[in-house]
């Protein structure tokens, strides 16, 4: 099984991480789902590397929330860490998806968090219509080839 | 379950290396990150205790012109091999595209290794996946040592599952073996790729579409 995202999809997704980028003041923000897939990304520059951040921020959401269940607290939803010139905070956006929003000190936490909410429902909205298509109408129609160097990877 | 972004040309996917503590996995990302041109690897991020013992996971992106007209990228992970470690295991195989099993040949390691990978059989099950259905291979490691079992002792007590899934030897201090392994585990993933998404037929849709 794979799930996929076109065009349109992802043009929604930026949308709506711009306006959240513009309305809490934060730098950079993404869409990961709990395996560290990258779904879309504002403002997250290479330095500080996509990939890498939905991958601990995976983990480290699932850490706290088995914390959270240890804590006998099921209703728990965020995780917010404080740096002294940075910090981030990382959502759940549904049961596979988080969000990951990263702001220096200047702007507020609370905005982030007031921000947070109506995004992550506008998102929900997008990635229910791309879970209702992958079961309706299975993307568009693509042959995908490989390649056909013998190794995949090779010494440098 | 991979994940295919049309917007970018960029198609994702995951990779587990999986085995007893000290067996050699995090060492096989440290090869695998020197032997790589700096354009196929991102940064190798090990959350390791002062021990040195993988206590979250490794982590280490790789990419590749695998598939034509998309960018492929791979997601390396190690698990932490310690019994008590189990729910972070469980989070790392999360979506899980392919699995290097890697396993400690030495003879006083064996039970570890069986442990883990029942261990491996069963945090699969429990995430709806199947070990008969994630593409996987299984590196015997640390061949270099003097007290290991022979191949085919190892072959009989992990590969034993009906089908024989590809193996290899290797010793990942030295490097033996290490971009082998790699490269059978990515071609076994792309196959699985490339046949799931072939997969559905037209009828399928068809059905799919009425419901
Ligand atoms: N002799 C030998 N030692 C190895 C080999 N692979 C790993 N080691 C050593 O075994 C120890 C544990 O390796 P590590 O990669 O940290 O294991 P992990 O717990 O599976 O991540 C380290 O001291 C490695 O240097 C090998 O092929 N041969
Ligand atoms: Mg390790």
């Amino acid at each position: 099984m794979a799930f996929s995202l076109v065009q349109n999809d992802v043009e929604k997704l930026d949308r709506i991480l711009q306006e959240l980028l513009v309305q809490s003041e934060a730098n950079g923000c993404l869409v990961c789902d709990y395996s560290g897939y990258v779904l879309a990304q504002q403002g997250v520059d290479a330095q500080q590397d996509p990939l890498l951040i939905s991958a601990l921020g995976a983990g480290v959401f699932s850490a706290s929330r088995e914390l959270a269940r240890l804590l006998g607290e099921d209703k728990f939803s965020a995780v917010f860490h404080q740096g002294e010139r940075k910090s981030i905070f990382i959502c759940a956006v549904n049961l596979d998806v988080l969000l990951v929003v990263i702001f220096t000190n200047d702007a507020s936490v609370g905005l982030v968090k007031l921000y947070a909410g109506p995004a992550t429902a506008a998102m929900r909205g997008v990635l229910e219509e791309v879970r209702h298509r992958e079961l309706t109408v299975p993307v568009p129609e693509h042959t995908f080839v490989l390649n056909d160097a013998e190794n995949v990877f090779t010494k440098r | 379950m991979s994940f295919i972004n049309y917007a970018t040309r960029e198609i994702q996917l995951k990779i587990v290396y999986y085995g007893c503590g000290l067996c050699g996995k995090t060492t096989n990302l440290q090869v695998i990150h020197e032997m790589l041109a700096d354009e196929s690897k991102g940064k190798l991020t090990s959350l390791a205790t002062n021990q040195d013992r993988t206590l979250f996971f490794d982590f280490m992106p790789l990419v590749a012109e695998a598939i034509k007209g998309f960018s492929t990228k791979f997601q390396m992970y190690t698990v932490p091999g310690q019994v008590m470690y189990n729910l972070t295991r469980r989070l790392v195989l999360k979506g899980v595209d392919g699995v290097v099993f890697t396993a400690d040949s030495q003879w006083d390691k064996m039970e570890e290794n069986v442990e883990s990978f029942n261990n491996l059989i069963e945090n699969l099950s429990l995430q709806g996946d199947s070990i008969d259905k994630v593409p996987y291979v299984i590196q015997y490691n640390k061949m270099d040592l003097p007290s290991v079992a022979p191949v085919n002792y190892l072959e009989f007590l992990l590969n034993n599952r009906g089908v024989r899934h590809p193996s290899i030897i290797a010793s990942a201090k030295t490097g033996e073996g290490v971009l082998e392994t790699l490269n059978l585990v990515t071609r076994l993933v792309l196959n699985n790729f490339i046949k799931t998404q072939t997969g559905r037929s037209p009828a399928e849709k068809k059905n799919l579409v009425l419901m």
